[in-house]
């Protein structure tokens, strides 16, 4: 009641007031529903074999904290600026946004954030642990040696990699034309992988008898050298002189070599090699013909690799098998088999030749690559031992004379690629971290309770008991995202060369975007799952409850106050908060 | 000065005269003339006050509402649908007694959707403990508006300032506007008796039990009743400034008059014209227009109806199982005197059908030639229904 008249015919204003504090009504024990801060997983980081914390540095980009994202991505893959260009990125395939527009660029902002670090020669922040006793041996150093040979050295163990060629990097070095990774990048992203204290052994073949040694200054040895005998096409004439493997023929290209081909060229086989050969070729001056035995869709490739062949000028030979190789005048004479596709069973058609259908044709050049396989026997996993442990994407053996085996990359992983490398590096460093911590039997329940969502990504960060514990495994669904709070916007349209530019040499296609572009796109991201401090909670809370705090969460509720009425659960537009029965 | 205005625009300028701190509006036909010259005027400093988009009428009275705790001055407008939505917090805005100013532009309420004038909106909300005044002409409007802040200021009640759709809000006429310097004579800035207050925490308004509730509810009605003595205060300081005043009703030749209209809003400048060509025939007429609804101005009805035979209320609105508002009311305050007029209510110009010479002579002449009302309301000018198809 105020207490000043006005006026001697007015009489003074009576409403209700209280001067002593609402703090005394707890509201929040009217509650049966609690909320709570409740981080998920987002679908892109459990399909990163390689299992980045993708929505975080999606986040971290977006804030402009460029070199928090790449350590965010160093936390989980050494070779962010490789995986940036060379990644087939299943974590775009799977992009909540894609529901909406379209699909985050991941990959893009991946490359960026690494080619900044790079531009400005910036030092990664990153834990390591201090030195261990056990040493391990690394064979091979592609990507999940290196891999391995990094994340064993964050845990402290000192690592030995042999390399059998001049210099490191495997399959990164020596399958990978420049048009899609530039030498200087891989050679970076290894640097610092040798500032950790790992020694690179180059021109060092491994044998059967250094596994037998090995015991003698290892207590592990990681073996990662890869698929790299062909595998024959098991048909006359394949041997004749100029038929050539794919491998070793991009093998020569990346060393500098520039063979003179022209005319028609074929290529056998549709994955991976065969694109790459087909696409070196055109750039070496021939007209390359990729001859397959099923269809395009059931090429191997990354498909978006075959469509930038195809649109430089490779031409696909669907439903055609190879029958025999001959001599010819003019180079060689293909005899070619029509086949038909008998059954839809399987990632893969099964197909069948179409009896009487046979065609030839003359090229100048046959190359080969139809696949490969393990060198030699020891190099694979043994079947049926009884120490065996596999894992996803490595084989654990346990020997009574000598070092634990740990067999990885394409020797065990569940795909031929470079980020399954790196997923197997890395589960091998959890792996023999554990058995050397804790014993033989701690190591599939410690590496499983790593796991991205459901596996089989895994998280070294989580391992390390870093804040991404505590995170929901529960993948955040398009339908729990509150699309309210987005505007649509287009994807990121990569810069490219033109084909034109492209095809006169080798020169990386896809250039660099510029820091607002970056930008740009990651506000794009839903940051599913994670709390990027939108503040809505805060800002909705009818009750004051959402309180700011000094915690990681950034705030914390005040259940004396809170009655659980979920404004905050609804409004936050990642799913990152839970209303429960309290 | 006078200058050719909008009636919408006069309302303008008076709150612009007023100084208000903030304005909170949702634009609403025909009412959005009156707020967009506002936030023209917010926009380019000629008015310092802080202008609040909302996203619907509700809001922006519960803005007001914040505002006005915090003891600042405060103003919007809104109109039919808009002034309905807001309903629940016109209570609120009385009951905390917090002198919010706001323009009401009389229109129709749907269905079917109807911008024009009609005054059922404003008089549905004759319950809240709102004080309503309605406006003739644009002078009158800008006048009256002025008058409202300090009017509410003083009895710390909100004021609807009423003006009829388009008759009045969208028709040009000449406006004398204060200079400011005149206004801040007639109105000094807003002190009021109570606000929130940081130093001193206080909550407003909460829980009022049955032992302290009824008080609450006399002291509004006691601010009520002092309402048209303190404006009748406001007019003579008014009136000394600048020349004109209006009282809470007019009484037009009332004194011998047998038979007087009694009318609201722009429909009593038509009936100025026809009272005067009645008299002219010898009719002896009188006009009564009622300014004030709420507070509802008994005495000064009762005194200038004391000698007439019949009253000839003309309603544009209905209160729909009973009749015209205003012809209830007026019935209600006379019932108990020992000598009455009778009380003839005419319904006419709903929706925003024009009420022309012809139609108030029609009820003038009805009035006349009838021994008593044919109902307790008598719509006037309704068409023949259609043939069924």
């Amino acid at each position: 009641m105020t207490e000043q008249m006005l006026s001697p015919i007015v009489p003074t204003p009576l409403i209700p007031r209280s001067f002593t504090t609402t703090e005394s009504n707890k509201t929040g024990s009217w509650r049966f529903l609690k909320p709570r801060y409740d981080e998920k997983t987002a679908p892109c980081s459990a399909a990163c074999p390689a299992g980045e914390d993708i929505a975080r540095v999606e986040m971290l980009v977006a804030q402009g904290l460029f070199k928090e994202a790449w350590e965010t991505i160093l936390q989980e893959n050494p070779f962010p600026a490789v995986c940036g260009r060379v990644c087939f990125h299943p974590c775009e395939g799977v992009c909540n946004r894609k529901e909406f527009d379209d699909a985050i660029a991941i990959h893009t902002l991946e490359r960026f954030v690494a080619d900044t670090a790079m531009r400005y020669g910036i030092q990664p922040d990153i834990a390591r642990r201090p030195v261990q006793g056990p040493r391990v041996a690394v064979v091979g150093s592609g990507p999940s040696g290196l891999a391995a040979a990094y994340f064993l050295a964050r845990l402290g163990y000192t690592c030995d990699v042999f390399e059998a060629k001049s210099e490191p990097g495997g399959i990164l070095r020596w399958g990978i034309p420049l048009y899609r990774l530039p030498v200087n990048v891989l050679e970076w992203e290894i640097g610092r992988i040798r500032s950790l204290g790992v020694e690179i052994h180059c021109n060092h073949r491994v044998s059967s008898d250094f596994l037998r040694d090995a015991g003698d200054r290892y207590q592990a040895v990681f073996i990662g050298c890869g698929h790299h005998r062909n595998v024959d096409l098991g048909i006359p004439g394949e041997n004749l002189d100029g038929v050539e493997e794919g491998l070793p023929f991009l093998e020569r290209v990346r060393a500098g070599e520039r063979p003179d081909l022209s005319g028609a060229v074929a290529i056998i086989g549709g994955g991976n090699t065969a694109v790459d050969v087909s696409r070196c070729a055109l750039r070496l001056g021939a007209k390359p013909v990729i001859v397959y035995r099923r269809r395009r869709q059931d090429m191997p490739a990354f498909e978006h690799e075959i469509e930038m062949a195809l649109e430089e000028g490779v031409e696909l030979m669907e439903l055609w098998a190879p029958l025999e190789i001959a001599p010819h005048a003019d180079g060689y004479r293909l005899v070619l088999q029509k086949m038909e596709v008998a059954a839809e069973e399987g990632p893969r058609a099964q197909v069948r030749p179409v009896p009487g259908e046979t065609r030839e044709m003359v090229v100048s050049k046959v190359l080969k690559a139809i696949g490969n396989a393990a060198e030699e026997a020891w190099m694979e996993p043994p079947e049926g031992d009884g120490k065996l442990l596999r894992l996803a994407n490595t084989a654990l053996v346990r020997r009574d004379d000598g070092p634990v085996l740990v067999y990885g990359g394409d020797l065990a992983a569940l795909e031929k690629s470079v980020a399954h490398a790196v997923a197997s590096g890395k589960e091998a460093a959890m792996a023999l971290d554990t058995y050397f911590q804790d014993g033989w039997d701690a190591i599939e329940s410690k590496v499983s309770a790593c796991r991205v969502g459901q596996g089989p990504s895994l998280s070294m960060e989580m391992y390390l008991g870093g804040e991404r514990c505590r995170r929901n495994p529960h993948v955040v669904a398009f339908q729990e995202i509150n699309t309210d709070y987005f505007l649509f916007s287009p994807r990121l349209a990569q810069p490219r060369l033109l084909k034109e530019e492209r095809i006169q040499g080798f020169s990386e296609i896809d250039l660099k975007i510029s820091a607002a572009l970056a930008l740009r796109e990651a506000e794009r991201c839903f940051n599913c799952g994670i709390c990027n401090q939108c503040d809505n909670c805060r800002l909705f809370c009818p009750d004051l409850a959402v309180c700011r705090d000094d915690n990681p969460q950034g705030r914390r509720i005040n259940y004396d106050y809170c009655k659980g009425c979920g404004v905050c659960v609804v409004e936050c537009p990642r799913n990152a908060m839970a209303l429960e029965q309290d | 000065m006078k200058k050719v205005v909008e009636g919408s625009h006069a309302v303008s300028e008076a709150v612009r005269l007023a100084r208000a701190d903030v304005i909170s509006a949702y634009p609403i036909t025909p009412q959005t003339h009156i707020v967009e010259l506002l936030s023209e005027y917010c926009s380019d400093g000629t008015l310092n006050a802080k202008f609040l988009r909302v996203e619907s009428e509700h809001s922006a009275m519960a803005a007001l509402i914040g505002a006005a705790s915090a003891g600042v001055r405060t103003f919007t407008a809104t109109s039919s649908q808009g002034l309905a939505l807001m309903h629940e917090l016109l209570h609120w805005a009385a009951g905390a007694r917090l002198p919010i100013v706001m323009a009401e532009v009389n229109r129709a309420l749907a269905p079917g959707w109807n911008i024009w004038t009609e005054q059922t909106d404003s008089l549905a909300q004759r319950d809240t403990g709102w004080i309503q005044l309605y406006c003739e002409d644009a002078q009158e409007a800008l006048d009256t508006t002025l008058q409202a802040f300090r009017l509410a200021e003083t009895v710390y009640l909100p004021v609807m300032v009423v003006l009829d759709a388009f008759f009045l809000s969208h028709t040009y006429e000449p406006v004398d506007i204060p200079e400011q310097e005149e206004a801040d004579r007639f109105l000094p800035p807003f002190k009021p008796a109570f606000q929130l207050d940081t130093q001193n925490p206080s909550a407003f308004n909460q829980l009022a039990p049955p032992n302290v509730y009824m008080e609450m509810r006399r002291s509004l009605q006691d601010a009520m009743e002092s309402a048209l003595d303190v404006l009748d205060t406001i007019e003579d300081d008014y009136e000394k400034l600048f020349g004109r005043r209006y009282g809470a009703v007019e009484a037009v030749q009332c004194d011998d008059a047998d038979i007087i209209l009694v009318t609201s809003g722009t429909v009593t400048s038509t009936s100025r014209l026809v009272l005067r060509q009645l008299r002219e025939k010898g009719e002896k007429v009188g006009l009564l227009k009622m300014k004030a609804f709420r507070p509802f101005p008994f005495e000064a009805l009762r005194k200038h109806t004391a000698h007439a035979k019949k009253l000839a209320v003309i309603d544009r609105n209905f209160s729909f199982g009973a009749g015209g508002i205003f012809a209830q009311e007026i019935r209600s305050a006379l019932c108990n005197l020992a000598r009455r007029p009778l009380v003839f209510g005419y319904v006419a110009g709903l929706g925003g059908r024009d009420v022309t010479t012809d139609v108030i002579e029609d009820i003038y002449w009805r009035t006349k030639t009838s021994a008593h009302p044919e109902g307790e309301s008598i719509w006037i000018g309704l068409h023949q229904p259609a043939p069924a198809a």
